[in-house]
């Protein structure tokens, strides 16, 4: 029940973020903006929607939306929420967490790729470049986590990780801005992709689907939406003091949602997108943040002796 | 033990029988053979696999021989009965392939179900053979025989340089495994592997090192790979599939054969594997990722995947030195496996590479584009290839590389700082690996079937005759198969990997099942989901307009298929990242003026290992064998004068000496 709960809070939560970014965002330009329920409003006026689809396409670009939402909805399973059980959990499942968002990925460049535009192949080209660093840093950064608890599980890792004092904050600070480096960069936001901008060169995300429409359409943006959230839960859980309860957990998910949609909003009305030859020595931070926490870690455990 | 020697004589005849029929009989009569072989090899083979007990047969040989014994545990049935299946497969793929061929004289079948029998003959019994001699001279017969089937083609140049450039590589592995032999026969005083194991530690970590440069050859470890890139794509496809997806794994067979008779001598050697098998993912997988000839990109995914494959004995390794079952256990289940997923998805990308030459004549990746209309089978096999060589979920290659994972990221909860650095190093190696072979595959799949044609074809392809897709169907299901239901197919894995373990160990494979169980549901509700938006989406379609039209192209007109990403630009962004790893050569001819007649531009990409050891070494190994060259100066008198000197010699030292 409780579980069903979380599973439902998470489903729903991605329309309010990307409503709330782009809330902050016309805030800070001095504008209303859209209802923070705007989202949900094209969700569903989408799945409402016919399609229109590109002649050069093939069954690729019809299967990949489907694949990308299931995918992602399949690894919100795995990440607990605060104080809360994964509906998924088996040790080492951070492996398949990576490797879902993998074929979620490997999907979402076919069916770039599927249209022949050679638009999209520049998205395409640049979505699985960048993946080959955020990746091998999420798997340092899991795997320094690992290392200081003990356990390979995302649920048995995070109940481990808040139950003890020892775990300070220079390990959780780390942690939280690798994550958000992946944030970015998973999320397509800016400064690493311009969700905004509708010129195709510049775009990584935005780009990929740009031949979608209708239900298709509708499908690829929640996936995307929910991919933030998720990632936002994994750095709700480092906030979660121990012997806390179950509400109070969801709660702080809640907070940590508000607080990262407003960061990201922040990031997005005052630094520029960086120029495309600098992207990845942006997302190299995350391996740097990445590879400090795991040398940070191995001298908490070996550096006494 | 005679049921399956006649199913490897089976081999041997089927190869036979195919040179006096004419030559459209062949392909038919070595095919019906090896399927007859199936049937004495594979009930015995999965028999042993269950845990029946294992066959042996000795023969007596008078000299310095000794027993020569052939064995059948486990551990052999394992890799007999992909070799065995690969050898058929192969066949049935050659009966349409080989088509090409057919007509030509210049070409002799004949040689090539021969020596593909043989091949196979030599393969089987390489696995099963406990003898020291006869293990090298089965050895050799594979080596050669596969040279042959390399040189098919022998009257174009470079097919000549690449069967000698293999010949050679193959005779250096050898030599390392002749001394490793002799070496231990010597100390040993016996030729049977068994005596291996009573070598002492320090020897036994000497021909340990040197068994692994030998095997390590055939398996194509960095930096003894050079020689695939250059085999495989000169090799008819069939046999391209079979050294790739077969052959190759007798090096991994030697590997693990050595560290089940003398364990692990130096735990250093645990790292030692760990770090090669790391290096060969990583440089394979890179390398791969530059490559725009398809054959030559999947050679290098097989020095990928070796590497996953050691990575996997590596962390087995690992565990045995720091006697964790878990990780143990883990790590072998992995790298076996990976073994035979590399030989499912390997052989099926191979064979549909080999669907894509024989349809468009070109191996060049850059030349094709929207195969997925004319080709539709093909492709959608193609995908499910791709999709496990990446090691991407609900498919085999996820299976066997979350085993590794997980025997790394068990490593982690040891208090062992060794133990932790290798296993985060090994993590992240790992994932980079994968997604470095996501985006090598994206960039394969979408390149060749997806988007518009580069080049106009000379007529319009059609989809391959049923005998090339029906290999293809059997490999994809057990890769389907495997990935959904793995805890169906690890009953027959857990004999051979119990062999690797002690017996304090067998608890651990208990819960490794029980790991898998709990990933295959969560693996199946995954798949539930997916069929579940498919349905959705179709619903939400049903009564909807779905119109067609063209790709959205910002209001420009005169959209050509020239203008869509081609395999350089798709890897352009990644090999700017890893220039000093992959050397670029580019040629470019600007446009000038302001009605430019011609631009170029080219960019080829060599191998880090063969620019930087091989060829300096093999240059210094010219310079000093130069510098003997007057030996041989072309004069008959020089020539007289040599015998005349070694007479004398010979005269004193009868004379003088004895």
């Amino acid at each position: 029940m409780q579980k069903g709960i979380c599973l439902l809070i998470i489903l729903m939560v991605p329309f309010v973020f990307t409503g709330l970014i782009n809330r902050v965002k016309a805030l800070w330009a001095g504008r209303r903006g859209a209802p923070l329920w705007q989202p949900f409003y094209d969700f569903r006026k989408l799945l409402r929607k016919g399609d229109v689809l590109s002649k050069t396409t093939s069954f690729v670009f019809r299967l990949s939306p489907s694949l990308n939402i299931a995918a992602v909805i399949f690894v919100a399973l795995i990440i607990p929420l605060p104080q809360q059980k994964a509906i998924i959990s088996f040790p080492a499942d951070f492996v398949l967490f990576a490797y879902t968002l993998g074929l979620a990925r490997f999907m979402l460049v076919l069916s770039a790729m599927d249209t022949g535009s050679p638009f999209e192949g520049m998205g395409a080209a640049r979505e699985v470049t960048f993946s080959n660093i955020v990746e091998p840093a999420f798997f340092v950064l899991i795997g320094s986590l690992a290392l200081i608890t003990g356990q390979t599980s995302f649920e048995s890792i995070f109940a481990q990780l808040n139950t003890s004092a020892r775990y300070t904050v220079l390990v959780k600070s780390l942690c939280l801005a690798s994550l958000f480096v992946m944030l970015l960069t998973e999320g397509s936001r800016s400064p690493v992709d311009d969700p905004n901008t509708h010129l195709e060169l510049t775009m990584i995300h935005e780009v990929m689907i740009l031949d979608y429409s209708g239900p298709d359409l509708a499908f690829m943006q929640y996936a995307s939406g929910l991919k933030m959230v998720v990632i936002t839960a994994l750095m709700a859980n480092l906030f979660a003091p121990s012997g806390v309860g179950a509400l109070y957990g969801i709660m702080i998910f809640l907070i940590v949602l508000a607080g990262v949609a407003v960061a990201i909003g922040w990031v997005e009305s005052f630094f520029a997108r960086l120029r495309m030859s600098h992207v990845p020595q942006f997302i190299f931070m995350m391996v740097a943040l990445s590879v400090t926490l795991f040398a940070v870690v191995i001298f908490f455990l070996y550096g006494g002796n | 033990m005679n049921l399956l020697l006649i199913g490897v004589a089976l081999f041997f005849a089927a190869g036979l029988v195919a040179i006096p029929l004419p030559q459209k009989r062949k392909g038919i009569a070595y095919v019906s053979f090896a399927a007859s072989a199936q049937i004495f090899i594979l009930p015995l083979v999965i028999k042993a696999l269950l845990g029946s007990p294992t066959l042996n047969l000795s023969v007596h040989f008078s000299g310095p021989i000794g027993d020569v014994t052939l064995l059948l545990d486990p551990l052999a049935a394992f890799f007999m009965f992909f070799i065995s299946l690969g050898g058929l497969l192969a066949g049935i793929y050659s009966l349409g392939y080989m088509k090409m061929y057919q007509d030509s004289d210049r070409h002799s079948l004949s040689t090539y179900y021969f020596f593909m029998g043989l091949l196979v003959v030599a393969m089987l019994l390489v696995v099963i053979v406990q003898n020291a001699l006869f293990f090298l001279i089965v050895w050799e017969i594979m080596s050669l025989a596969s040279f042959f089937l390399v040189s098919f083609e022998h009257q174009k140049e470079e097919v000549r340089k690449a069967g000698l450039y293999y010949l050679i590589a193959m005779q250096i592995g050898a030599a390392a495994l002749l001394v490793a032999f002799g070496w231990s026969t010597v100390l040993t005083g016996s030729m049977d592997f068994g005596a291996l194991s009573t070598l002492s530690p320090a020897a036994a970590t000497f021909v340990f090192i040197l068994f692994f440069i030998g095997f390590g050859t055939k398996a194509g470890f960095v930096p003894l790979h050079t020689w695939l890139p250059l085999a495989h794509p000169a090799a008819p496809t069939a046999v391209s599939a079979m050294m790739s997806g077969v052959m190759i794994k007798t090096g991994i067979y030697g590997i693990l054969r050595i560290i089940l008779i003398i364990g692990v001598p130096s735990p250093w050697l645990a790292y030692l594997v760990f770090g090669i098998a790391l290096l060969s993912g990583l440089l394979g997988v890179i390398h791969a990722i530059a490559q725009h000839d398809l054959k030559k990109l999947l050679a290098y995914h097989s020095i990928e995947n070796i590497g996953i494959i050691g990575l996997g004995i590596g962390v087995g390794m690992l565990g045995i030195i720091s006697g964790r079952a878990l990780i143990a256990v883990a790590g072998f289940l992995g790298a076996l496996l990976h073994v035979f997923n590399h030989f499912t998805f390997k052989s099926l990308l191979f064979y549909g590479a080999g669907i894509i030459y024989s349809k468009t004549h070109t191996r060049n990746i850059d030349q094709l584009g929207g195969l997925v209309r004319v080709l539709p089978y093909t492709a959608a096999l193609f995908l499910i290839g791709s999709l496990a060589i990446s090691g991407l979920p609900l498919l085999s290659g996820f299976v066997s590389e979350f085993a590794v994972y997980f025997g790394m990221a068990q490593s982690l909860s040891e208090h062992n700082i060794y133990l932790n650095v290798t296993a985060g190093i090994g993590l992240a190696g790992l994932a980079l690996i994968g997604t470095m072979a996501a985006l090598c595959f994206t960039k394969v799949f979408s390149i060749c079937f997806l988007g518009n044609p580069r080049t106009s074809w000379q007529g319009t392809p059609s989809e391959a005759s049923s005998t090339m897709l029906a290999p293809m169907i059997v490999l994809a299901s057990f890769i389907v198969f495997i990935g959904l239901f793995t805890p169906l197919i690890l009953p027959f894995l857990s004999g051979v990997v119990k062999q690797f373990c002690h017996e304090s160990f067998y608890p651990a494979w208990n819960e490794i099942l029980d790991i898998f169980l709990e990933i295959n549901g969560a693996l199946l509700i995954f798949g539930g989901l997916i069929l579940f938006f498919i349905g959705l989406r179709w619903m939400l379609l049903r009564n909807k307009t779905v119109a067609l039209f063209k790709t959205w192209d910002c209001g420009y007109q005169a959209q050509s298929s020239r203008i869509q990403y081609t395999a350089s630009s798709f890897a352009c962004s990644f090999l700017r990242l890893a220039a000093n790893i992959v050397p670029q050569k580019k040629h470019i001819v600007r446009p000038q003026g302001l009605f430019p007649t011609q631009a170029l531009y080219e960019s080829h990409s060599d191998d880090l290992i063969a620019r930087w050891m091989i060829r300096p070494l093999v240059g210094l190994l010219h310079y000093f064998l130069g510098l003997l060259s007057w030996i041989q100066s072309g004069h008959t008198q020089q020539y007289i004068l040599y015998g005349l000197v070694f007479l004398v010699m010979l005269v004193i030292w009868v004379i003088g000496v004895r």
